[in-house]
């Protein structure tokens, strides 16, 4: 009965989100206070009823409950608990569901902390976020119901989760993902809010600013916990793949980071307005896009959904309604705003236009290269498809003039900087990457590299510029410790998250230059020497776990001659599913990973085994990690939590805002 | 003229959708085959059996044919003997391209002839004999040239030797009435 319980939440959830789409909206156009304040109400409502749902259908996964065809087609009365209540979002059904978990769950977010906006702005925020909600809540009752009951003929046992997905990092990179992608829902609904009121001042974008913040922390974190999976999980040590549906995760993520300066220098000064609510559009409709790829079958992904063209259909039309809808009204308002603004050509508002230019730039990329060889082919151009090297080569041109201007945006000011100030701390910070980025080159022991050196001149630029700048504003609160306690979170998190991305850079460079890997056919007791390091295989043995069998291979690693670690790497054969998997082994420092892959038994009791050594892998999820840190820290500025009553003092920058 | 500019996203949304669309029902596995309508490639392979023999293009020519790629590790290839063999019955004429897989002498592996022989007679005894002969490609050569993408292919091949149909993935029944069958009777005539 707990399914039909879920099933009759989720009803009345569709209902309530139909309810919000039309009442605070009728509200706000009406002037009718009664119906703007049923607004909050109906968004917990809507929030309450989803949790019960989505608890409804753990419990059927939990209970093994495999009437249910969704339970029945991901899970297995073997498969550990744990995985179990993953396994909720490891099909097509299940993870809608959890789409609608995150998406009420940020509209109850919404309505509990926007309480001190004004009434008509907040019940059209949560009008425009309770029409996406419709759309979405239609499409699975009606087109992917999770609860829908195989009876009287149920099978006695499931076919199991995707041994893909039995991992830790598939735990949790789904569920950050999607707080990533609909959290920008809510960065949409306050553009669309306030095309609907058509007054632009900047007030909007400082409301909309942690919003966007949050999303796109959740986003980052979500993204590299997914690249962090597939090194772990693929058994051949690549952490990004350019796959279609990785890309459709990557373009709202660049998109997203460009909305986020574009909001400030919206903020700030008032300007940049048409382009910002641009930005707020394209970032969301590009998570709808994502959703539409992965899930109609148009492309071919390892990720994708089973492909079912009415359910791609009806996203596509919710695509043109959405964001077609949207793009429309944007055309017909926001040609009479004009921005008034007044900043020189050496300013941190072009300084920040340039940002945005690469930002787009680099997400037109990944769209083209994504959506390209569909294109082809329906223009009757024949099959092509478009892998790495495009992409690669792409970015690494996009890379350079990037992080040269994130190294000297945050020295710039507003309006107009003169150069000659800059010219000494700019100097002195080149100098200091010249030393960092030479002297780490030289303590490797092959200086080969261009791409190693670009990677860390790069890191390095953006890195000590980041923090000689921090030092600097710190000072000027007279001492850097006074300054500690008096500078804003946001300009922490800015610097954190800049040396974030010189982290992840430094990562990426290093790890494409140096790393090394061999593929080797090994017995027991033989050794086998990559990168100075000695990999001996000291045994191979049979194992036998809840769901699968495999073997394990017993790894000794040593450096020189000295014990470095002891490696565990196993191949399982999931019976259920009749899939090998391999676990890769793993010895994770901070300079460099160890990695080792089981392959295949070959006759005379020996093993083929792949070996890598990567240096500076780590620095790549460190870099996103200390983004999303930095996102974190600039979320907690006391700025976004004043009341509106009191938010005069911080718009100190005179707004040059039209009526 | 700025007024239209900020329709601009819109419209470029909306080319975008019609494309979106129309790749909604075509299947993204489904490659045009770059080799319909052009003759088969140029090569000399030996028979599987009969190394001694060499086959041409020239000398497969004469009646409408299937050429399959197969190779007995390929379990698909191996699950759809038994349809051929059913078609070969009916007087459908089917030659075997076999797709020898590499070998890897860092692992010690080297190419063994009559093992193959052997396996391949021992296969099709237990599933079924659908092949006229089989054509030998070791080094991939023509499979390289077909551009075939794995196993199980199949050409359909006419009687001057021009490919006529490309179907990669296995032949079941309902890939036969729905997409050889016609085209292969139409070849007869």
């Amino acid at each position: 009965m707990i399914a039909e319980y879920g099933q009759l939440a989720l009803t009345f959830a569709l209902c309530i989100s139909l309810a919000l789409a039309i009442v605070p909206l009728y509200g706000s156009f009406k002037g009718q206070q009664t119906a703007l304040q049923l607004g909050n109400p109906l968004a917990y409502a809507l929030f309450l009823l989803t949790a019960f749902s989505f608890w409804a259908l753990s419990y059927a996964f939990w209970a093994n409950d495999f009437t249910v065809v969704y339970v029945a087609t991901n899970s297995n009365s073997l498969l550990p608990w744990y995985y179990r209540l993953t396994a909720v979002w490891g099909g097509h059904e299940g993870s809608m569901l959890l789409w609608l978990l995150t998406l009420s769950g940020w509209i109850a977010a919404v309505a509990l902390f926007s309480r001190s906006l004004p009434l008509q702005f907040q019940g059209r925020i949560l009008g425009v976020m309770g029409l996406v909600a419709l759309g979405f809540y239609a499409f699975v009752l009606f087109m992917s119901n999770p609860f829908e009951r195989s009876l009287p003929y149920f099978p006695v046992d499931g076919r199991d989760l995707n041994p893909l997905l039995q991992d830790f990092g598939m735990i949790i990179h789904p569920p950050m993902l999607y707080m990533g992608y609909v959290g920008f829902a809510v960065s949409f609904a306050f553009a669309i809010a306030a095309l609907m009121g058509g007054k632009f001042d900047s007030t909007w974008a400082r409301w909309a600013r942690p919003w966007t913040l949050a999303a796109w922390l959740f986003l980052t974190l979500g993204i590299m916990l997914g690249s962090w999976w597939a090194y772990n999980e693929l058994g051949w040590g690549g952490w990004w793949f350019w796959d279609p549906v990785e890309n459709a995760s990557f373009m709202p993520w660049l998109v997203g980071t460009a909305l986020i300066h574009s909001l400030a220098v919206t903020e700030k000064r008032g300007t940049f307005k048409s382009w910002t609510v641009l930005l707020a559009i394209a970032a969301f409709s590009l998570s709808l896009l994502g959703a539409f790829l992965v899930r109609s079958g148009v492309l071919v992904s390892v990720h994708s959904f089973a492909a079912d063209p009415s359910r791609g259909l009806y996203l596509l039309a919710f695509l043109l309604v959405v964001v077609g809808g949207s793009l429309l009204l944007y055309a017909l308002r926001m040609n009479s705003v004009r921005s008034q603004a007044r900043y020189e050509l050496f300013s941190r508002e072009v300084l920040l236009w340039g940002n945005n230019i690469f930002l787009l730039t680099a997400t037109l990329v990944v769209l083209l290269g994504t959506l390209f060889p569909l294109v082809h082919k329906e223009l009757g151009l024949g099959s092509i498809s478009i892998g790495e090297p495009f992409f690669n080569q792409l970015f690494y041109y996009l890379v350079i003039p990037f992080a040269l201007l994130l190294g000297l945006g945050p020295w710039v000011r507003w309006k107009q900087q003169q150069v000659k100030p800059l010219l000494k701390p700019m100097s002195l910070i080149a100098i200091a990457t010249l030393i960092l980025a030479l002297g780490t080159l030289a303590t490797l022991q092959s200086v080969q590299a261009n791409l190693a050196l670009l990677g860390l001149l790069l890191g390095a630029w953006v890195g000590s510029s980041a923090i000689f700048e921090l030092l600097q504003r710190l000072q000027q609160f007279g001492s850097v410790k006074q300054g500690l306690t008096k500078l804003n979170a946001s300009h922490f998190g800015m610097t954190l998250a800049h040396i974030g991305f010189a982290v992840l850079v430094i990562g990426v460079a290093m790890t494409k230059t140096y790393s090394v890997e061999t593929q080797v056919r090994m017995k027991a007791g033989e050794q086998v020497e990559l990168a100075g390091y000695q990999f001996r295989l000291v045994e191979v043995y049979p194992l036998d776990g809840p769901n699968y069998k495999g073997e394990a291979a017993e790894l000794d690693v040593s450096y020189k001659g000295d014990y470095v670690t002891h490696l565990h790497a196993e191949k399982r054969f999931y019976t259920v599913q009749r899939s090998v998997m391999t676990e890769a082994a793993v010895h994770a420092r901070l300079s460099r990973d160890l990695y080792v892959a089981l392959g295949e038994s070959l006759n005379d009791d020996s093993w083929a085994l792949s070996l890598y050594v990567k240096p500076f892998v780590r620095w790549i999820w460190l870099g996103g990690l200390l983004m999303a840190l930095g996102g974190l820290i600039a979320l907690c500025d006391k700025r976004y939590r004043r009341r509106v009553g009191d938010q005069k003092e911080t718009t100190e920058l005179k707004d040059t805002t039209d009526a | 003229m700025r007024k239209l500019a900020f329709f601009i996203p819109f419209v470029l949304f909306i080319a975008l959708s019609v494309f979106l669309f129309s790749g909604l029902f075509s299947n993204p596995m489904e490659r045009e085959s770059s080799v319909l309508d052009q003759p088969l490639p140029a090569f000399a392979l030996p028979d599987l059996h009969q190394p001694e023999k060499i086959w041409t293009p020239d000398s497969i020519k004469g009646k409408p044919l299937l050429l399959n790629v197969w190779g007995t590790w390929c379990v698909t290839c191996n699950a759809e003997l038994a349809y051929l063999t059913e078609l070969r019955e009916q007087g459908v004429m089917i030659v075997g391209l076999y797709y020898q897989q590499p070998v890897d002498a860092a692992f010690g592996e080297v190419f063994n002839l009559s093992a193959l022989q052997q396996e391949v007679t021992l296969k099709l005894e237990q599933q079924g004999n659908p092949y006229q002969w089989n054509i030998l490609d070791k080094d991939r050569t023509l499979i390289f040239d077909l551009g075939v993408t794995g196993a199980p292919e199949t050409f359909l091949i006419d009687a001057q030797g021009i490919i006529r149909y490309h179907h990669i993935g296995d032949i079941n029944p309902q890939v036969w009435q729905q997409k050889l069958a016609a085209a292969y009777q139409s070849l007869q005539e």
